[in-house]
């Protein structure tokens, strides 16, 4: 309860207000879609093809005469399904690495600094086109592609997290005290590190969601006739001067929901003061 | 210093060999068999062989990792299955057209992002704080493929001020070095900014202000030069993000580069070019993280003093 | 690290020379923009290449080439024979003909030629030529092991540009890649894979055919072509004068460039079809009545209006309108008929549920829909997947890379709807496509049959002359059609577009795409 209130507290501050009412929009649209959507996201309508806006299509029509709108809705989940799935993967993953390499330091910690330390400074769309191309196309493959993407981020951020709380004398006492490994890990260290790495995975589901949009735009993820954000934006690139807003709302759907998830993380940051521990990344 | 340097280089040596073992089998998991790409339809067992035997790929994996590598340090780095020429030969006609626009785009963020960040942390919870952080994360959360378009709509087709694509001429690269650029100005905008923030609220910085020292000397003179530690670590840990990270912008510009040029030789299973790209990639972040670490040194001698 | 290194320094000028010369443009410099599906081709060597450009041939000369209405004119030939068996074939060459090197174009040439061809993916072009014999310098005997009344029309294809055999041979695997010697009326000057290629006048040229105006030499001195994957980029370079000529026009961007002042927007009929080949092996569609209620369920009509602006015309056969082989009996032609294609899944067992969804036995009706990125794929097989829906077939998409789907079909398993096109102006490609020697691919549909390879082998080898062979490939091709292997989908136009102000460009296109012979007619304003 008491985080919930925290959050409460933090959407009550002006950056904090107008990012918490867009991401709870878009966070409504995408569990509710199928009921909010006006219409069926993938029924075509042909001769009704690249209508503008209008007062029965609002933001218009594509190239196939589905309503935008339903598929911007129906977008989100998509968007929202993938880039979250995949950052929640990557946290537990990176913690679960993070903590060991941390907590058990020796070869084991050098050995996942190095490959960490090297596949962070790659640029994570060369390693999800890279991984794709391993383990082929479709929305699980991005999943798990964006997750391995961003799984240096959070070893890296758990790691430091745990080195040093590791040196604190509780945690010392504890090990001292003849506690197991598993229960130093999850009772004592993990607790205490979670926060800067739920905040960390907060910010960089904005960067999967870009990321997932520029996979997108290069026809990977998500198979039509399901909407993404990305591929819509990838297929109104070629009606840019008879149908400008199949991309334009799309794209403004992304630059919403990544910009309020950045304020958010931002309020957060400032309210639990923890920005001096988000210094590693 | 000297000494720091070159025990920071030996230590890099067995880091590159796990890269180029790494690099090697990665590729080697990749599915599909390059041969049946270039074998012509309706081939005999026997040309398909001969073909396999060309490329080496007959041989125990092992045997094949150590001529590669023996070749790759010479700079052979092989030849292209599907592109049909040497790998070096691609990439010398793909890296300097990578090389520009990386290291114009990097200078780009570096100088107005630390201009922005600065000015942000100097006039604080301002108006212009404000206005100048929403601004700049305004332009790093659109995708870089939608700003990239933006701008060729804008300054190329409506203004008429630079090409649209393509590079034949050095105008041609102000479009794409400005949209990989504003990506990378956030992130040095706001590191400066919140490093800023912290030393200003630091026991020195205090003494300064009650010792009279204009406020302007302090920010700029003691509080910047202190803030540039950690923005100095970020880019150079992105070094190889910049280098790589435009592929989507080489796309959209139809521009020449490691990133493209790695993009579609994955998509044929063009092994040795993939190899390559990869290997050229990891050596600019071997080489980036290895500028930072110098940079640092020589800003903070208790580095130096950690390394013996 | 020497050699790498050298490399890298020349990569260097090299590209600082482009950022130079970039801004010294001068009057007869003309920048074009390759057709999207040339994009990538990887060399300029015609006998092992393919996939090539159309600057292939402009390096180098045919022996013969084809007007648009089909009938074929010399090139490096002047004048050919055949014996009324077709075993034998008498071709006089055009005298004083020398390669970009200086080597001199003659009979020793095309004897060395020929035989190039065996053991590379083009092998077929040649594969009835028996032997070459050299009559005199000028004048060369081909005897056949089959008659091939398709010989002139492989020798007008790009593949059989005549290199000069002595650079060809010194340059080994680089043919093409690092250089190119042709005796065409432009000379390859570089080659950046992928992104650009510049062509300089050959200056001695007067080998121009029937076709074209102008003998020789070119009126364009120095020809640029770049290769723009993205459809939109190279709308826009043209509309900002960056280019000068688009060689293909993207059907989207047809009409905002028609409205555009300043540009000069031509169509001419396509060479090129839509259709969705089935895998005949896999259930349901082992089933002949699933297959040809598959073909039924695509509205072919609705495609071509709402799709194409009614520009192009529907499929309803395997060959394009303009190919003599594709006038088949009308009741053999697959049309959109989607009751019909309802009968034939209930007569098949492929119960309706009530919301419109078949199954049998309990397996319902979801097959795979395989397509190539792309917007146009894309967008025909978004289409065609609620068509299909339409009539209880519930398709899966998944969209592949266009460099990595046929390796897909190779592995003979998985595909069993798929959303193509070919490009090709002979009733061969049957042959191609359909051959059960070249099964998975090219042979998607993974189609054996008896009946159609006996039929095939007749209309390939057992033809003396063109009317028999027409005859014989429209015998295989009606077969082909009864047996619903596939579904035919479009027929797209072709279309270019240039800046009035900068080029002049001959009305009549004298070929059946735009070739080397338009281009020696090409004027710079």
């Amino acid at each position: 309860m008491s985080a919930l209130w925290f959050l409460w507290g933090v959407a009550r501050t002006p950056r904090g207000a107008v990012s918490a009412v867009v991401l709870v929009l878009v966070i409504v649209c995408a569990l509710f879609a199928p009921w909010l959507a006006p219409y069926e996201y993938a029924i075509q309508n042909l001769p009704g093809a690249n209508t503008p806006p209008n007062a029965t299509h609002w933001m218009g029509t594509d190239e196939f005469g589905r309503d935008l709108m339903s598929r911007i809705i129906h977008g989100a989940r998509t968007s929202l399904s993938v880039a979250i799935t995949a950052i929640g993967i990557s946290v537990v993953a990176g913690m679960t690495l993070g903590a060991m390499a941390g907590y058990f330091g020796g070869i084991f910690d050098r050995v996942v600094t190095a490959v960490v330390d090297l596949t962070w400074s790659f640029p994570e769309i060369l390693i999800a086109l890279l991984l794709i191309a391993i383990i082929g196309t479709g929305t699980e493959s991005i999943m798990i592609a964006i997750a391995i993407a961003y799984l240096a981020q959070f070893t890296r951020l758990t790691r430091a997290q745990v080195m040093a709380l590791r040196s604190e004398t509780y945690i010392e006492a504890t090990v001292n005290l003849g506690a197991g490994h598993a229960h130093v890990i999850f009772r004592h260290l993990l607790p205490n590190a979670i926060t800067p790495v739920i905040v960390a995975g907060m910010l960089a589901t904005g960067d999967a969601i870009i990321l997932e949009a520029t996979l997108g735009f290069f026809g990977l993820g998500a198979q039509p006739p399901t909407p993404s954000w990305g591929a819509m934006m990838s297929s109104g690139t070629a009606q840019i001067f008879i149908a400008p807003w199949i991309i334009l709302f799309p794209g403004a759907a992304i630059a919403l929901t990544v910009i309020a998830i950045n304020l958010f993380g931002d309020a957060l940051i400032d309210a639990l003061d923890i920005r001096n521990r988000l210094r590693e990344v | 210093m000297l000494l720091f340097t070159v025990k920071r280089l030996l230590l890099l040596i067995p880091v590159f060999l796990a890269i180029s073992v790494v690099i090697f089998m990665l590729v080697h998991l990749v599915p599909g068999d390059p041969i049946d790409s270039i074998l012509r339809v309706g081939a005999t067992p026997s040309e398909r062989a001969a073909l396999v035997a060309r490329y080496g790929l007959d041989q125990p994996i092992l045997t094949q990792y150590v001529t590669w590598f023996g070749k790759m340090v010479q700079g052979d780095l092989g030849d292209a299955i599907i592109l049909r020429r040497p790998v070096a030969d691609l990439i010398a006609m793909n890296l300097p057209h990578s090389l520009a626009l990386g290291s114009l785009a990097l200078l780009f963020s570096t100088v107005v992002g630390i201009t922005a960040g600065a000015l942000a942390a100097i006039f604080r919870d301002t108006w212009f704080d404000r206005g100048v952080m929403t601004l700049i994360l305004l332009g790093s959360t659109v995708p870089s493929f939608w700003l990239g378009l933006l701008m060729i709509m804008l300054f190329a087709v409506t203004l008429g001020w630079f090409p649209v694509s393509g590079a034949r001429t050095a105008s041609a690269l102000v479009l794409p070095v400005l949209t990989i650029g504003l990506g990378g100005v956030a992130l040095v905008a706001r590191v400066t900014r919140v490093a800023m923030m912290d030393i200003a609220r630091r026991d020195f910085v205090m003494m300064l202000h009650a010792k009279g020292v204009s406020r302007w000397r302090i920010e700029l003179g003691s509080v910047l030069r202190h803030a540039m530690m950690p923005v100095v670590t970020i880019l150079s840990l992105r070094i190889g993000w910049i280098l790589g990270g435009a592929v989507a912008v080489e796309f959209v510009f139809a521009r020449p580069g490691l990133g493209s040029l790695l993009i579609t030789s994955l998509n044929q299973r063009d092994y040795p070019v993939v190899q390559g790209c990869l290997l050229m990639l990891a050596i600019a972040v071997m080489l980036g993280t290895l500028l930072g670490d110098i940079l640092q040194a020589m800003m903070d001698p208790r580095i130096r003093e950690g390394m013996k | 690290m020497k050699p790498f290194a050298m490399r890298l320094l020349a990569g260097a000028l090299l590209s600082s020379t482009f950022l130079v010369s970039g801004f010294a443009a001068v009057a007869q410099d003309v920048t074009m923009v390759l057709p999207a599906r040339e994009v990538g081709a990887p060399t300029y060597d015609p006998i092992r290449g393919t996939k090539l450009n159309v600057a292939t041939t402009l390096i180098y000369d045919r022996m013969v080439l084809q007007d648009a209405d089909q009938s074929y004119h010399g090139q490096l030939a002047t004048e050919w024979s055949v014996t009324e068996d077709g075993m034998e074939w008498v071709f006089k060459l055009r005298p004083g003909v020398t390669f970009h090197d200086g080597e001199p174009f003659n009979a020793a040439t095309i004897a060395w030629w020929v035989p190039k061809f065996a053991g590379t993916e083009n092998a077929f072009m040649t594969e009835a030529i028996a032997s070459v014999e050299i009559v005199d310098d000028l004048t060369v005997k081909f005897t056949m092991k089959n008659p091939d009344p398709n010989l002139l029309s492989n020798m007008a294809t790009t593949f059989m540009g005549v290199p000069s055999p002595k650079a060809y041979d010194a340059m080994g695997d680089s043919f093409g890649v690092t250089g190119a010697v042709g005796t065409g009326p432009f000379k390859l000057e570089s080659f950046t894979v992928g992104q650009e290629t510049v062509l300089v006048r050959n200056d001695a040229y007067t080998s121009g055919s029937a076709l074209s105006e102008n003998k020789g030499p070119a009126h364009i001195a120095r020809l640029t072509f770049r290769e723009i994957a993205d459809d939109s980029t190279a709308f826009l370079e043209l509309k900002t004068g960056g280019v000068d000529m688009l060689l293909s026009v993207p059907a989207d961007f047809r009409k905002t460039m028609q409205a555009e002042a300043g540009l000069t927007v031509v169509t001419m009929p396509g060479r090129e079809l839509f259709y969705m080949p089935i895998n005949t092996i896999v259930a349901p569609f082992d089933d002949i009545k699933v297959r040809q209620a598959a073909a039924l369920a695509v509205n072919q009509p609705e495609i071509l209006a709402n799709l194409y602006g009614g520009i192009g015309a529907v499929a309803d056969t395997f060959l394009t309108d303009a190919l003599l082989e594709g006038k088949v009996k009308d009741e053999l032609r697959i049309s959109y008929d989607p009751d019909g294609a309802k009968a034939l899944l209930d007569e098949a067992g492929w119960v309706a549920a009530a919301d419109g969804t078949r199954s049998k036995d309990g397996t319902p009706m979801t097959v795979k829909l395989w397509t190539q990125n792309g917007t146009e794929f894309r967008r025909i097989t978004e289409v065609i997947q609620a068509q299909l829906a339409a009539v209880g077939i519930t398709a899966e998409i998944t969209v592949l890379d266009p460099a990595s789907i046929n390796d897909e079909y190779k592995k003979k398993t998985e595909h069993q709807l798929a959303v193509r096109s070919y490009s090709y102006e002979n009733a061969d490609i049957l042959d191609w496509f359909f051959s059960a020697e070249r099964l998975g691919y090219p042979n998607v549909s993974m189609w054996t049959d008896a009946a159609a390879e006996e039929l095939r082998i007749k209309a390939m080898t057992g033809s003396r002359t063109w009317d028999e062979r027409v005859v014989n490939f429209t015998a295989y091709h009606e077969y082909v059609l009864t047996q619903f292997v596939f579904a035919p989908i479009y027929q797209p136009v072709q279309s270019y577009a240039f800046t009035t102000d900068a080029l002049s460009v001959p009305e009549v296109i004298r070929s059946t795409r735009v070739q080397s012979q338009t281009f020696l007619d090409i004027m710079v304003k």
